[in-house]
Parts: structure tokens; C-alpha cells; sequence
């Protein structure tokens, strides 16, 4: 049993050439925090939101890990309630540009033509603004929240989904294996999403997951500044907005926060190497 | 199997293939025409640019703009280049099948074989799934592929390349097309392979009754497997006929120099034979017959203007004007 767990292990590890570490190393991290937003309260040893005025602002201990904030509240049960926004964030901010960009990308890719030229200009409008920028103005217009937020990321994010699609179906359209398809009179929607997209779609995975760990920062940054998760919804870039003005006095609130936004992000970005690493030995 | 009009399964009149401006258009395929009966095996040959392929693409209309395809392809009295789109997808794959020269290339790397016949099988049969399943597994074990039932969930990249063209036959005959359209079937493979798919596609040529139009540019292959070929150059038909007469007594200065220039086996050492000069451009075609450049046999009314296709023996045609004095040479 414990044999089989080990070569199990060693075989996992690649026999010393470790061709599968970051996925391994990535894909632990993105569960530890799936497990942390699907069931928080089994982590979080306290309520997150509930005031302790008998122990406010204090140092990281034994009863309290990663210390509490200016109101008492365990800053540990804080960061772990906060992964279920962040995670719903990096879901949420990336689905539907992933699924929209994607058909988009290969229908202008396979058909080219005016729905290309038409399609191409509105990417050219939205790359010409800075990214945050224009989420911004987006959220600035339908106010503030997670949901808006949702919306403005997802109206300028399909964009990138959309030329990498676009590219990579008109790279396929090109080979014989299409031609064979074309030949054996199978009708065009099957030839794009049944032949050309699977064999277009490990770049669209690989920055998927890129794009779930920049959708988390992203998330962030505007709970940081006051667009994103409201207050007093624990969310990491909420927290640490909250804890900057204690930054000289208790550090602790804004830190701890901000190493668990660089490791979810590390996470997501080790997948998506270890992914694209898989698919470039298969070809 | 004179293939010769009426009983003719194919026939492709006049057809003419452009590419370029409108102004100054390259006929890749300049007026060919040609028949195939049924069951019978047609050869086209010709060097790298002839048109071979190109007119075996625009047979099921895969030339794409801004390629322009004119005259006619009837396939059993339907005219494929003027069919609307969704009657030539059930004929694509339905009645004709095509194989390609890269078996590496022409099957999808991302789904598996047997995913990709009964793919096929779901198009154009009525089979459910099940009946699909087993079909496959028949087609697989009838072209070749052992173990076909453990085989069927395997991917391309775990085929040879032999093994891969076979995978590709199988797709192809799915649903028991009249016609195969075969584009340098064997030129991507070793030569004990070439040998093992060019019988296949004989075996299944007579078990299924199926005609076949071969493009290939090694004579070998020809000799092996065609009743009759169809020598192309320069976008023209240069001579057509029976392979056994066109063999033993060709009758255009081109073909003359094509089988001179194959070694023969059995025959005492000598030096081969080559056709002197290249191709011509397809954008500097000369006036007259394309071919006079490099002819030992030519006249001076050859490059006046081409050369008709002129009947010179039965079912043998050339385009030749000199073809007396090369039918003595």
C-alpha cells in the first residue's frame, strides 16, 4: 500500500526530470483554495465578520495566526472567507469572455471576410484603451459592486479570447485534416467546433488560466479601491485597503492578505504553464 | 471500359482552373477533359505543376477564391460545379471519397480514429450508434489495421504512416462511395508500404465496385495499378489512353521522355534518359504546344498554336502533332 503510494508519487514527480512539478505544485494550490471557498467555515477557526473588542489589532499568536484587525476580527478566518470572492471573482470575471471569445475567435477566423473586418475593429477599439482603464469608466457609469464588475471585465475581456481564437482557426482551416473534413461534406458548424477549435484551444486554456490569476488581481484592485466587493464582505483587496492606513501599526492585516493574492495567483499561472508544457511534448 | 460517353460514371468537360487578376489569369487547368467508367482506374501523371492536382480538387470544388473553376464536372448526370452547396456535401464523402498524400496531416491529431469513421458513418449512413461502432471496427479490420477493436480509441500520432493511410482509406469508404479520388495516395510512404496500400486500394476497388482516379507523378505506381492514365502538362492534357498501349507505344514527345527517363529492371546498364530544360511558368506559357521548348520532335507549327487532343488510336488520344514519328521512335 505504502509502496504503491510512493512510486505513485515518485512517478508523478517524473523520475528525477520533474516535467510535472508546476502543474503538481499549481494544481495543489488552486485546490487548497477551491476547498477554502467551497466549505470556509471547516477552515476558518472564527466568524469572519464578528467584532472582538477585547482583542483588537493584535499581533499574530497561537489563538489568532495571522493576527486581528482594528476591530478584533481573526484576520486567518478573514483571508480564508475572502477566497470564496476571489476564486468567484476569477470565475466569474474570465467565464464568459472565455466561452464568448472563443466562438467569436473562430467563427471570424474560419469565415474571415466582413464579419472579420467588423469584428477586428471593435478588438482594435477596446485594445486602444488601457485595460483598467476602461473597466473603470465601465464600473464608473453602472456603479460599483461585484456584479457590475463582472459585467465590465467580461465586455472587454472576450477581446483577447477572440484574436487568439481567431488566429489559431485560421492556422487549422489551412491543413489537410480540414480539407478532409471539407471533402467528406460535413456541414461547416462541425468543422469549426468539432475539428478546428479543440485543435486550436491549448493556447485559449493556458491563458485562461493566466487571465483567472490577473482577474483575481484585477478583483482586487478595484475592491482596493472601492469598486469591487463592498465592505464589510471580506475580500483580499478589501482587506488590504482597509489595513493600510494600519500599515505602521499592524501590519499583519494588509500582509497576510496580499501573500494569499500572490499565491492563488502563482497557482493559476504554474497551471497554465504546466498545461501548455503537456500539449507542447504532444506536438 | 473505354469510358467513353454514355456508360461513363465521371465525365469532366472543358474544365479550365484560374488563379491571378482577371487581366492576367495562370490557367493551372486549361480544357481538360476526361471520362471515368465505372470500376475503372484512372491515372493522371505529370510533374510537380502539371494542374494533376488541381484538377482533381476542383472535381469536388475544393479550389477556394481566388481560384475560378469553369466548364463541367458531371457526375452521374448532375453537374457537381453547379450544384447547390448542401447537394455536394452528400455527394462529398457520400459518393466520392478522397484520400490525400499526407496521411501525417490529412487526419485530425485530436480525435481518435475510430471517432473519426464513425464521425463519417453518422453523415452519410443511417446506421445508429452501435451499428456505427461495428461498422468501424469492420472498416478498420477491411483495410488492414490489426486489432481493430483495441485500435478504434487510439490516436493518429499512435499509427505509422502506413497504418495512418489505411485509417484514412477506411474514412473515406465509410459510406461506400462509387468514385475514390486518390491524391499521391503512396508518395509519403516507404516503398513496401506504397506497395501494400496500392493492392488495398485494388482489393477494394473490385470487392466494392468502386472507380478510382489516381493522381500520382511515379509511373511505377501507374504501370501497377490503372487501366487507363492521363498524362498532364502544363495544365493540358498532353495524351490519354489505355496504360498497356500508352506503355507500349506512346504517342506524345512528352510521355516518350517521361518513360524514358524511369529506369527499367532486367534491361542492361545505361544512362538514363532525361527530359532536357524545366517546366515552363505558368505565367510565360509559350504560344504554341508548352512542351515545344524541350521537344526533340518539334515542328514548326507547334508553336503556332497548342495542339488539339486528337483521337490516334482507339481510345488513344494525344495532342501531339508529331505523333507519328514518335509512335516510331
Amino acid at each position: 500500500m505504502s509502496l504503491t503510494l510512493t512510486s505513485g508519487i515518485a512517478a508523478a514527480f517524473g523520475n528525477g526530470r520533474r516535467r510535472h512539478m508546476p502543474l503538481l505544485v499549481g494544481g495543489a494550490i488552486m485546490a487548497l483554495f477551491l476547498l477554502f471557498s467551497l466549505i470556509p467555515g471547516t477552515f476558518a477557526p472564527y466568524d469572519p465578520l464578528a467584532f472582538n473588542y477585547m482583542h483588537l489589532s493584535e499581533a499574530p499568536s497561537l489563538a489568532h495566526p495571522f493576527g486581528t484587525d482594528n476591530f478584533g476580527r481573526d484576520m486567518l478566518s478573514r483571508v480564508i472567507w475572502a477566497s470564496r470572492i476571489d476564486i468567484q471573482i476569477a470565475i466569474f470575471c474570465t467565464i464568459f469572455p472565455l466561452v464568448f471569445g472563443t466562438i467569436v475567435g473562430a467563427l471570424t477566423g474560419f469565415y474571415g471576410g466582413w464579419l472579420d473586418a467588423v469584428f477586428g475593429r471593435l478588438v482594435d477599439l477596446v485594445v486602444t484603451f488601457p485595460f483598467l482603464v476602461i473597466v473603470i469608466a465601465i464600473v464608473a457609469v453602472l456603479g460599483p459592486g461585484l456584479f457590475n464588475m463582472y459585467i465590465a471585465v467580461s465586455s472587454v475581456g472576450w477581446v483577447f479570447y477572440a484574436q487568439l481564437m481567431r488566429s489559431g482557426v485560421q492556422v487549422q482551416k489551412q491543413s489537410d485534416y480540414a480539407a478532409a473534413a471539407h471533402v467528406l461534406g460535413y456541414g461547416e458548424a462541425r468543422i469549426i467546433f468539432r475539428h478546428l477549435l479543440p485543435n486550436a484551444i491549448t493556447p485559449i486554456i493556458v491563458y485562461w488560466m493566466t487571465d483567472m490569476a490577473l482577474a483575481i488581481l484585477l478583483g482586487s484592485s478595484l475592491g482596493y479601491l472601492g469598486l469591487g466587493a463592498q465592505p464589510p464582505t471580506a475580500e483580499w483587496g478589501v482587506i488590504i485597503a482597509d489595513g493600510k492606513n494600519f500599515m505602521s501599526t499592524a501590519w499583519w492585516i494588509s500582509v497576510f492578505p496580499g501573500i494569499a493574492i500572490i499565491l492563488a495567483g502563482v497557482g493559476f499561472s504554474l497551471v497554465g504553464d504546466g498545461i501548455a508544457d503537456i500539449f507542447r511534448r504532444r506536438h | 471500359m473505354s469510358g467513353e460517353a454514355g456508360e461513363a460514371l465521371l465525365s469532366v468537360r472543358n474544365l479550365r482552373v484560374a488563379f491571378g487578376s482577371p487581366q492576367h489569369p495562370l490557367l493551372a487547368v486549361d480544357g481538360v477533359d476526361f471520362d471515368v467508367g465505372p470500376g475503372e482506374v484512372l491515372g493522371i501523371a505529370g510533374e510537380s505543376g502539371s494542374g494533376k492536382s488541381v484538377t482533381l480538387r476542383s472535381i469536388l470544388r475544393l479550389i477556394h477564391a481566388p481560384g475560378r473553376v469553369s466548364g463541367q464536372v458531371l457526375w452521374r448526370g448532375r453537374d457537381l460545379l453547379a450544384l447547390p452547396e448542401e447537394e455536394l456535401r452528400r455527394v462529398r464523402g457520400g459518393e466520392i471519397g478522397v484520400i490525400f498524400q499526407e496521411p501525417m496531416t490529412a487526419l485530425n491529431p485530436v480525435l481518435s480514429v475510430g471517432l473519426q469513421i464513425r464521425e463519417n458513418l453518422k453523415e452519410h449512413t443511417r446506421l445508429d450508434a452501435a451499428g456505427r461502432r461495428k461498422r468501424a471496427i469492420e472498416l478498420m479490420d477491411h483495410v488492414g489495421i490489426p486489432a481493430a477493436q483495441s485500435r478504434l480509441e487510439d490516436y493518429p500520432h499512435q499509427f505509422s504512416g502506413g497504418m495512418r493511410q489505411r485509417a484514412m482509406i477506411a474514412i473515406a469508404l465509410a459510406s461506400n462511395p462509387q468514385l475514390l479520388l486518390a491524391d499521391e495516395p503512396t508518395t509519403a510512404l516507404d516503398v513496401t508500404i506504397q506497395d501494400q496500400i496500392l493492392k488495398l486500394i485494388l482489393r477494394l476497388r473490385s470487392e466494392m465496385n468502386m472507380s478510382v482516379i489516381l493522381v500520382t507523378h511515379d509511373l511505377g505506381v501507374i504501370a501497377q495499378t490503372c487501366d487507363r492514365l492521363a498524362v498532364m502538362y502544363a495544365g493540358r492534357l498532353a495524351e490519354t489512353g489505355p496504360v498497356a498501349a500508352l506503355f507500349r507505344q506512346p504517342r506524345h514527345a512528352y510521355t516518350l521522355g517521361l518513360l524514358n527517363s524511369v529506369p527499367r529492371a532486367g534491361q542492361l546498364r545505361q544512362p538514363l534518359a532525361s527530359i532536357p530544360g524545366q517546366p515552363p511558368l505558368l505565367s510565360r506559357l509559350p504560344r504554341g504546344c508548352a512542351f515545344a521548348p524541350r521537344c526533340g520532335f518539334v515542328l514548326s507549327a507547334c508553336r503556332e498554336a497548342p495542339p488539339p487532343l486528337v483521337e490516334v488510336a482507339p481510345d488513344h488520344r494525344s495532342a501531339c502533332l508529331a505523333h507519328q514519328a514518335v509512335a516510331k521512335a
